[in-house]
């Protein structure tokens, strides 16, 4: 009995000398744990390489590449390929007044580009700019599938479209949004088999009747006049309310006979209408290019409106229509996904037309179809559309916004861009 | 047999610690240990993003049994002062004069010039960091060209809500000043966009002001947050503990301060809660160093977004697997309920609202492991800060915010007021809301019922044995006591209040 006692008298003692016997004591206790163990508050080998990426600003030098030379991707005409080449960027000449740009570029169809570009943004305290665009273009082989609205599919040629311009543009934005404009500039052309051997060249396939200058080379001088009214809540980026209306006539003189001279008025109206909260959207675009020449003045067809592909027309092949005149119009629901993707479901009509008479709702082509909608910093960065049409379904990934505006100028008066 | 079925009873009933010590309940932490080194890292917000949005921080919440209580409080539930939080306004009322003045209130930038000393030009938020003429520092930033006012009244209002909820935060100022105040230092450099050092000239100045929004009388408005006292050791994250400081010894997912910070944020749209935006400090005080955590850049709360107006999907998750699927499949025709929301066109404020403003639905930007572990006390403590506003209290942080619009500010005055009521609502149904417990002259115990709605309520006394947590009826005085607290109106909650010789020391809530 005394020896459990005993033992019953320890134990008592030492299970009462653990308790701390105080808050701030059991506090204590875990701090003196905690300080037997200490050692670096080291990130993670994955955190700090992130943090290094990060820090080592890779993507925005890569960017801006070294003293201003970097790797262009991409921007190459539809069905071109992957293109791929050096530019040399820079906007911080004149302190920050002049951006100049050039660049070369090489695609896996074997197109080829050439751009130097130099603005003036911000003269007048931003309300006048004035830039100077030069090109040259040598695509191997563009599609074409002859002029006129009723062209059957499988009559799909092709030919190589060289040519060199040079453009001086001139706008004025008196009030933030609205901007006027104009341009003149050189281009001097020249058409010749196409390289694809899986379809004929254009000019064994028709004459120039039907493709008028397959024959001859033409230069032009071009001048033309724009107007821009934009009230886009993100012109530059993912735009989700307002509108952009755009009126441009451009005069195309032709200076080695005269035959194949045209005037080109161009207007693309787009209009975003949103709601809850701007994460529902529809977005419409209606636009149109109508020309006229003099008596028996004939349109290059390589200078024609066309229709078809990833921009207008998505069940199309690109490039599938051409005439004298076009009409197109889009409409998209887009929603909200997350916060980096929307959806969309979109439907397209329109049609290309020898005489601007025909300029009405008859006789439509029509596609329609999803898409998802990438984007980033408010900005789409890659959308994939898959559209249908009674010629088939089409799948077009680009790294671009549908409705997004191409630049002012008679440069942008040629279809094949 | 006998013998040792005696000594293990014995043994267990001493290895029991009491439920409450001598010193409960503490009111501040115990005086900090000495932190000798202490290793400034930096965090990845990629990192913080992607783990917390796709993988799984901190300990959670367990999916069945008895919940994890949270951590870092006294006996009565309330966290103690130190290093991460101070009581403030709900136990010490504060002046419309000291809801104003926040954290400091005395030091804004001094002298007629100002040396910059340091800038960030690239990216969409320029701004400087200077030395005032007492040679203190200060961040200087700025509001973006489309929302004049807007990231520095939500920089100045946030900051004194937090801190008279609690929190340590840097001490800002609205500060308006032409550009001759600025005088650059010698041999400053800048980082360009690609992160290449040059050094900075009076031109940079000017590109950056060109950049911000300039008041009708030419002169420039920007917050001034005052350089934080000791030395920067990168922020805390919301899960885990720093593994080399001493003094912290409660995983940040547990404790009450960081889960109740959600309801806060919930109220004043502080949806960029996350780590980056808090900051540790290593300070001196008393002859010891210790670290002193901070939260950090409020420019992205309430409706703003710093650069611009907040996205009006700010209170849901920039990405949920279910809500995904769900707009994809349903081509979005089952909107989301903030997508309902509508809002005043004021630029000073952006997109903040209290009509669709749900509590109980609103999120961060990604999941934050302490606010997801929070429990019905974690928000009831909150919520009962958030209440103890009143309407003239909000009224006076609002107005530290400057802003032009005296119609914007009573917006969003009466906005808060509405975010406020809907917590209270959303969070006092939940546990007994009762609080303030105190013995009269009688010795009757009493309390507030901060919801002022619950009625039917019974107590009922029992002694308490501090050493085994054994409850028998009250026979007779006893020097522990533990009444509890129901409500017929709310029969699975309850309150339990120990009170230890005319002492309460203690509370628990059941729910």
């Amino acid at each position: 009995m005394q020896r459990y006692l005993a033992s019953l008298l320890f134990l008592a003692a030492v299970l009462h000398a653990q308790d701390p016997g105080s808050r701030t004591a059991v506090i204590e206790k875990e701090r003196d744990a905690k300080a037997a163990k200490l050692e670096p508050d080291e990130v993670s080998p994955a955190e700090k390489r992130l943090r290094m990426f990060k820090d080592g600003k890779y993507l925005e030098r890569l960017a801006a590449g070294y003293n201003g030379l970097r790797v262009k991707i991409g921007n190459m005409v539809t069905g071109g390929g992957f293109a791929i080449g050096p530019e040399y960027f820079r906007e911080d000449l004149l302190r920050g007044r002049l951006t100049t740009r050039a660049s070369a570029q090489f695609s896996t169809r074997g197109y080829q580009k050439y751009e130097a570009q130099a603005i003036l943004p911000r003269l007048a305290n931003g309300k006048i700019s004035l830039e100077g665009i030069g090109s040259h273009r040598n695509y191997a082989s563009l599609q074409y599938y002859g002029t006129g609205p009723q062209r059957p599919k499988d009559l799909r040629t092709n030919y190589r479209l060289e040519d060199t311009s040079v453009d001086g543009i001139l706008a004025v934005e008196p009030r933030r949004g609205v901007k006027f404009g104009a341009s003149l500039g050189y281009l001097w052309t020249n058409v010749g088999p196409g390289n694809d051997k899986r379809f004929a060249s254009a000019e064994t396939v028709f004459s120039p009747s039907v493709a008028p200058g397959i024959d001859e080379q033409a230069n032009f001088l071009r001048n033309g006049f724009f107007a821009q009214y934009d009230n886009r809540d993100d012109p530059l980026g993912m735009a989700k309310s307002g509108g952009n209306y755009v009126v441009q006539y451009s005069w195309f003189h032709d200076q080695r006979n005269d035959r194949l001279g045209f005037r080109r008025l161009d207007i693309e109206l787009q209009k975003f209408i949103p709601f809850l909260n701007k994460t529902r959207v529809i977005a419409l675009r209606a636009k149109t290019t109508l020309t006229a020449t003099d008596d028996d003045g004939q349109i290059p067809f390589y200078l024609q409106p066309i229709l078809g592909g990833s921009d207008d027309l998505r069940g199309y092949r690109f490039f599938r229509f051409s005439d004298r005149n076009s009409m197109v119009m889009n409409a998209e629901y887009r929603w909200e996904i997350f916060s980096g993707l929307d959806g969309a479901i979109f439907a397209d009509a329109g049609k290309v037309f020898p005489r601007r008479g025909m300029l009405n709702f008859h006789d439509l082509e029509s596609s329609a179809g999803f898409g998802l909608r990438f984007n980033a910093h408010n900005a789409t960065f890659m959308r994939l559309d898959l559209a249908f049409s009674q010629e088939g379904v089409q799948l077009w990934i680009k790294f671009n916004d549908i409705f997004l505006s191409r630049r002012f100028g008679t440069s942008t008066g040629q279809p094949v861009y | 047999m006998k013998h040792v079925f005696v000594l293990l009873s014995l043994a267990c009933a001493a290895l029991a610690q009491p439920k409450f010590y001598p010193d409960d309940p503490l009111d501040r932490e115990p005086a900090p240990r000495n932190v000798d080194k202490v290793l400034n890292r930096k965090l990845s917000d990629y990192y913080d993003l992607f783990s917390h949005q796709f993988g799984k921080t901190g300990e959670r919440q367990p999916k069945t049994g008895p919940p994890i209580p949270a951590r870092a409080v006294n006996t009565l539930g309330e966290p103690m002062d130190g290093a991460w939080y101070v009581k403030r306004h709900y136990y010490r009322r504060m002046s419309p004069e000291e809801l104003k003045r926040g954290p400091g209130g005395k030091n804004p930038p001094a002298g007629a010039k100002w040396t910059v000393v340091g800038a960030k030009s690239e990216g969409i938020t320029p701004g400087f960091t200077i030395l005032d003429e007492k040679k203190q520092r200060y961040f200087i930033k700025f509001d973006p060209l489309s929302n004049p006012e807007i990231a520095t009244a939500a920089d100045s209002i946030t900051s004194r809500f937090f801190y008279a909820l609690g929190y340590h935060v840097p001490e800002n100022y609205i500060v308006f000043f032409r550009p001759e105040q600025l005088e650059l230092g010698p041999d400053v450099q800048l980082a360009d966009a690609t992160g290449k050092k040059r050094k900075m000239t009076n031109r940079d100045i000017y590109e950056i002001l060109v950049k911000v929004p300039k008041t009708k009388d030419g002169r420039y408005r920007a917050t001034a947050s005052r350089g934080i006292e000791g030395k920067p050791v990168g922020p805390p994250r919301y899960y885990g503990t720093r593994k080399d400081d001493p003094n912290d010894i409660v995983p940040h997912e547990h404790r009450r301060d960081l889960r109740g910070l959600h309801v806060f944020s919930a109220w004043l749209n502080h949806d960029d809660s996350r780590s980056i935006n808090n900051y540790d400090s290593l300070v001196r005080e008393d002859g010891r160093q210790f670290l002193r955590h901070y939260l950090l850049d409020f420019g992205s709360t309430l409706g703003s977004a710093s650069q611009k107006a907040n996205s009006p999907r700010s209170g849901a998750y920039f990405f949920g697997w279910k809500s995904s699927a769900r707009q994809l499949f349903t081509l979005g025709l089952a909107p989301p309920y903030w997508a309902f929301a509508n809002y005043e066109k004021y630029p000073s404020l952006g997109l903040f609202e209290g009509d669709v403003f749900n509590p109980e639905f609103w999120v961060a930007e990604y999941p934050n492991p302490a606010f997801l572990n929070r429990l019905p006390d974690d928000e009831f403590w909150a919520a009962k800060q958030v209440m103890d506003f009143s309407d003239d209290d909000i009224r006076a942080i609002v107005s530290t915010g400057l802003l032009s619009d005296p119609k914007a500010a009573e917006y969003l005055v009466q906005a808060l007021i509405k975010r406020r009521d809907k917590i209270g609502k959303a969070y006092f149904s939940k546990v007994l809301p009762f609080d303030r417990f105190r013995l009269d002259a009688d010795g009757a115990l009493v309390w507030d019922d901060l919801s002022n709605s619950v009625k039917d309520t019974r107590i009922a006394w029992f002694a308490f044995d501090n050493a085994t947590g054994a409850r028998t009826p009250a026979s007779g005085p006893s020097p522990w006591a533990v009444a509890e607290i129901t409500a017929a109106s709310l029969p699975k909650q309850s309150v339990h209040v120990f009170v230890r010789s005319g002492t309460i020391v203690g509370l628990d809530r059941t729910w």
